[in-house]
């Protein structure tokens, strides 16, 4: 990096030595001596495997790698001796009885110097416990679902699987009341089957949780007399004394309730961690939930004791370490982070409470003071819920640390919004969610809304191209062209997949053409429940996670493993990818086709397999004067919305047939948008491929050509908008995962505190007008050399410096660098 | 009325977050103008080159026979009526219409969809080209907005007869208003106009009390003498709620090369940070205490 640009990336703060040395060593990365790779263990049968391939087919950059895993785990893995009467056990209590023996027997037990929280290693890559038969059955069962799931990627309809994570366990009852309590509880239920129930899988199951239940325990209890040794060895009478602490802390916690700070965060850290070795994958949307609202009491006791808020953030400090080394399970691929970056151990902050009162405390301000501190980092990811009655010291910090970074370091979640989807959501478990405690939602992995400790709503599990749906109108329910197999390289044969929608010449008004495009995308929807069923019928039979549904409410009192829809609130999450490009399409198609008479529909879908190539003219129209979602154009937001209730009321229908988790609509994109581009064919609104989809709810590249206010406002208005009769208030919101917006500042409108102000004044406008999460990114001086590189991409990129106005890309090249460097420095 | 643009969430137009209208049309030609294209008050099409894909669609819709593409681009020619045939059917929209008819009830319509961002402080600001040029319709309004609560801003060159003034004060919350040069013969000369109705008009709205924030833009070799602030400085005292001395900055050469026109400044750099200083310090000396600067200054650290 030019030394010049230095100052523009972000640093972190003040920390203390402990928790520098253990920042500084975390992104040593590779070099490091000690990490926190997977620990495969097998039970040592022939034909045993360990890596679960389903809970990757949501990452389609693995596809060409599952084969590779599963063998090199089944190549590496140590054998872990099992009891004569293990194999006459069920699945599930194989399955917590081989956990809880690898994780306390066999994970290698470390502190690393100065920390003050047990529990280093957790990442295990550990037996499927399948017998011989089950094994094979499973193999079988999953080919097929390979093969469905690689026809729906290659076909480009999108990806889906039954992946793990995503969700925020009952933490909180656990800091509470401890897995004792927990424990007796399901002996309590365990006691009240009838002798048939606890020979059938209800018993078993309550038995498999139960052993769970004691896991911690005895790894705790393990980790306390490690601290106990070390204490006697550690000549440092200041380290021997925390060393102690921390051997009582571990005798006590999570066994136990907690009574102070620190127990609490020992207490969570232990808890969360052996959810992620429970279920082979670190990481993903494994959640906190609203960590500073019921760690307060907490904080509050220990403010009272006389704990320093400074020794608070060093206990903080060293869990922000252990959250990040959940990357370290894949750490020899790609590079120092894994193979991702998209884990998401999301941590909330801050929001309503149930009269629509602030919640926000004395230990928000902590968090943000640590996030502010430990940033530029990974994890956890933070997110701070805004409302109406956010304070403004709230808004003043929140603003003043999205100054001090090139993007926010946290994401911003819309409680009204938000709660307005979750109210739609309500309509399917009423007496689970209702407008006493939808307050208390709060987000996983990215952004996806749930509730807390009785939701798993699957919330990556199915992303879907809504732009495949258009291909196939353009080709009466075949693909519009063959698909090339990556591997092979032959190309696809055109089969009628989806349903005969008309030949073009037949679409000859608007209103067919419409009619078609929802026939296409009800078969897409359908396509994509189908093919889910498989992974998730695998899971529901094989994956049982037992640790993981002691922290789920529903799984103890159903009997019913997490894995086969045990929690209370148990949907799956179609994400919808491709949105404004879809709806971009639709808008061209009008414009071009039936509105203007531009070309037939026969000429644009000939334009679009020619990749637009000899049709610059009709491209032109469609990019530049066909209606755009994102501008706060009437008519484009209101196809926009009827978009969005069309797909999203049919998502709605359908339910798992093993699990009965009906699917509801969300809209996230992860890295979707860009993977997407290379396989999905010139679209309507003027994009080539491979240009890129649009991501989320946010609008296509570049056709927000009237600023941040008015791409909110459009963004609002696609997920309902607001009317008399909303779904909370007078809000509505058609999705009830919430939607992934990003928008891009420039730097010179946070630039001093009167600016600052004027920021703030957007924010409160979003919460009225705006979508359910906002990922703020500020303006790089990259961005600009690369509008200086490609201006088609950047059209309606204003600079504005005092009186003067212009986009950026019309002024000459001089000018250009003369604002970069500006934007560089700040330098206004 | 004739408006060449609406700027949303517009952070440099008065408090708070804004709605800018800039109005077509200025009396005033200051030959420093930023804003070039904003002087004329009939519409006008420019062309932007980096949007063109030389299809010749505008030639061939011109019904004037009033442009056409040569080597160095697309020109319009004094035929040109601004119909709008060559902006409404270029593919790419290289070719722009400045300047569009709005009524007043539209344009209320298309202002207030921001209402969400603007809070309390923000609001909106009808500005230009000169608004008082178009004083009735923008009076009509300022009227719809404050009848809806809205907190409204002038920015103007305070060149209008007196009566205009005393027409919009009552709707108007804070004026911006640009005080260029104390000297009349230099003001004469840089901006084609006498100041002397721009001095009594602001004498006026002093005396009436309005809420005013007086903007100087800072031009090198015209505005950036000591003597003109000073006798600036005699004008504004302490009379205004704000005097902003704004740099002069170069970035609007483009501007002139797209409307083919040659620009005094075209070679100017930008000021130094220390005049901007020097003539900040000077203006509150002289009696201004609530003189600021802003603006980009030239750099020295590379």
């Amino acid at each position: 990096m030019a030394a010049k640009y230095e100052n523009a990336v972000k640093k972190p703060g003040a920390l203390s030595p402990r928790v520098k040395w253990l920042r500084d060593y975390y992104f040593e990365g590779t070099h490091r001596k000690w990490n926190n790779e997977y620990n495969p263990y097998t039970t040592g049968t022939p034909w045993d495997t360990q890596f679960d391939e389903l809970t990757y087919y949501i990452v389609p950059e693995t596809y060409t790698f599952l084969p590779t895993f599963t063998q090199s785990f089944k190549q590496i893995s140590q054998v872990v001796p099992v009891d004569g009467d293990f194999w006459k056990k069920s699945l599930v209590e194989r399955k917590a009885d081989f956990t809880k023996k690898c994780v306390v027997e066999r994970l290698p037990m470390e502190i690393l110097p100065g920390d003050l929280l047990c529990g280093a290693r957790f990442n295990m890559m550990y037996s499927m416990c399948l017998t011989k038969a089950q094994q094979k059955e499973r193999d079988k069962l999953v080919k097929e679902a390979r093969k469905s799931m690689l026809f729906l990627f290659d076909h480009g309809y999108g990806n889906s699987g039954a992946t793990s994570g995503h969700l925020i366990p009952d933490y909180k009852k656990i800091i509470e009341k401890g897995f004792k309590a927990e424990y007796e509880y399901l002996e309590l239920l365990y006691n009240q089957l009838t002798n048939a129930e606890r020979k059938g899988p209800k018993g078993a199951q309550l038995r498999a949780m139960m052993t769970a239940c004691t896991m911690p325990k005895e790894l705790a209890e393990k980790y306390s007399a490690y601290c106990k040794q070390q204490a006697e060895k550690c000549t440092d009478p200041k380290r021997r004394q925390e060393l102690l602490v921390m051997a009582a802390n571990t005798a006590k916690v999570p066994w136990n309730g907690a009574e102070n700070f620190y127990e609490a965060v020992q207490s969570l850290w232990l808890t969360h961690m052996l959810v992620m070795s429970d279920e082979k994958y670190p990481g993903p949307g494994v959640s906190f939930g609203r960590i500073d609202q019921y760690l307060y009491p907490y904080y509050q006791k220990s403010i009272e004791d006389g704990m320093s808020e400074d020794f608070m953030k060093e206990i903080l400090g060293c869990f922000w370490f252990h959250c990040n080394t959940a990357y370290d399970a894949q750490i020899r691929v790609g590079g120092n982070q894994g193979i991702t970056a998209g884990f998401g151990q999301l941590l909330t902050l801050s929001g309503m409470g149930k009269n629509g009162e602030d919640m926000t405390n004395d230990l928000t301000y902590l968090f943000l003071d640590v996030i502010d501190d430990m940033s530029p980092i990974l994890e956890p990811k933070p997110n701070v819920r805004l409302h109406k009655g956010s304070p403004e010291k709230l808004l003043n910090k929140v603003v003043d640390m999205i100054s001090t970074s090139q993007g926010a370091p946290f994401l911003l979640n819309f409680d009204e919004r938000s709660m307005a989807g979750m109210m739609r959501e309500a309509q399917y478990f009423g007496d689970k969610i209702d407008l006493d405690n939808v307050c208390e939602y709060a987000p996983v992995g990215c952004l996806e809304n749930t509730m807390v400790g009785n939701d798993r709503s699957g919330t990556v599990d199915n992303n879907l191209n809504l732009l495949k749906a258009l291909e196939l109108v353009y080709a009466n329910g075949k693909d519009m062209m063959p698909y090339e197999d990556k591997m092979g390289g032959k190309p696809s044969k055109l089969t009628q997949d989806g349903p005969q929608t008309g030949e073009l010449r037949d679409l000859d008004t608007w209103d067919k053409f419409w009619d078609a495009y929802c026939t296409q995308t009800k078969y897409i929807i359908q396509k994509m429940v189908d093919n889910y069923e498989l992974s998730e019928s695998i899971r529901a039979k094989f994956n049982p996670t037992p640790y993981l549904s002691t922290l789920v409410t529903g799984c103890a009192e159903k009997g019913l493993d997490v894995t086969q829809g045990g929690a209370e609130i148990s949907f799956v999450t179609m994400e919808g990818v491709t949105f404004a490009t879809t709806v971009d399409s639709l808008l061209a198609v009008k414009y071009l086709v039936y509105d203007n008479k531009e070309c037939t529909l026969e000429e644009l879908v000939k334009a679009l397999r020619a990749n637009w190539e000899g049709y610059e003219v009709l491209q032109a129209k469609a990019q530049f004067r066909a209606p755009k979602y994102g501008r706060d154009d009437d008519e484009a937001d209101a196809m926009a919305q009827r978009v969005m209730k069309m797909w999203s009321d049919e998502v709605w229908s359908h339910e798992t047939k093993c699990t009965h988790r009906r699917f509801r609509p969300g809209m996230l994109s992860w890295n979707y948008w860009i993977g997407s581009s290379y396989i999905l064919h010139a679209s309507a609104n003027g994009r080539k491929n491979p240009q890129f989809l649009s991501n989320a709810i946010c609008p296509s590249n570049g056709a927000d050509i009237n600023g941040p206010t008015s791409n909110a406002n459009s963004v609002g208005t696609a997920l309902g908008g607001k009317s008399e009769h909303g779904d909370y208030g007078k809000y509505v919101n058609y999705l009830p995962n919430g939607a992934s917006h990003t928008i891009t500042f420039n730097t010179s409108l946070i630039r001093d505190p009167a600016h600052k102000e004027k920021f703030k004044s957007f924010l409160k406008g979003y919460i009225e007008n705006g979508g359910t999460a906002l990922q703020i990114n500020i303006l790089d001086p990259d961005v600009l050399r690369d509008a200086q590189a490609h201006p088609q991409d950047y059209r309606h990129l204003l600079v504005r410096i005092t009186g003067y106005n212009a986009y950026f890309v019309s002024v000459g090249k001089e000018l250009q660098d003369e604002i970069i460097a500006r934007e560089s420095h700040k330098g206004y | 009325m004739k408006v060449l643009d609406i700027q949303r969430m517009s952070t440099e137009d008065g408090p708070g977050l804004r709605t800018t209208v800039f109005f077509k049309g200025c009396p005033l030609s200051c030959t420093w103008c930023h804003n070039p294209e904003s002087i004329s008050p009939k519409s006008h099409v420019e062309w932007l080159g980096v949007r063109c894909i030389g299809c010749r669609t505008c030639e061939a819709v011109c019904p004037q026979k009033g442009i056409r593409l040569d080597e160095t681009g697309v020109h319009t020619s004094e035929k040109c009526t601004a119909c709008g045939a060559c902006t409404t059917a270029c593919p790419t929209q290289a070719l722009e219409m400045k300047g569009k008819d709005y009524a007043v009830d539209a344009l209320f319509d298309a202002v207030m969809k921001d209402r969400a961002y603007w809070g309390e402080a923000g609001g909106v600001t009808l500005s230009g080209g000169e608004v008082t040029l178009q004083w009735k319709e923008a009076l009509d309004l300022l009227k719809k907005l404050k009848a809806a609560g809205v907190h409204t801003a002038v920015d103007t060159c305070g060149l209008t007869q007196q009566s205009v003034f005393e027409a919009l004060l009552p709707y108007t919350d804070l004026f911006l208003y640009d005080l260029k040069l104390f000297d009349d013969d230099a003001h004469r000369r840089f901006t084609g106009q006498s100041n002397a109705l721009i001095f009594s008009n602001f004498a006026f709205l002093t005396a009436q009390g309005a809420r005013i924030w007086v903007r100087t833009p800072i031009i090198p070799g015209a505005t950036d003498t000591d003597d003109n602030i000073r006798g600036l400085a005699t004008l504004v005292q302490n009379k205004v709620e704000k005097w902003e001395l704004c740099a002069f900055n170069n970035l609007c050469r483009d501007k002139y090369e797209r409307l083919g026109r040659d620009w005094d400044f075209k070679a100017a750099g930008l000021i130094e940070k220390e005049t901007m200083e020097h003539l900040t310090a000077l203006a509150i000396a002289a009696g201004a205490q609530s003189t600021v600067w802003s603006g980009a200054t030239a750099r020295t650290e590379d």
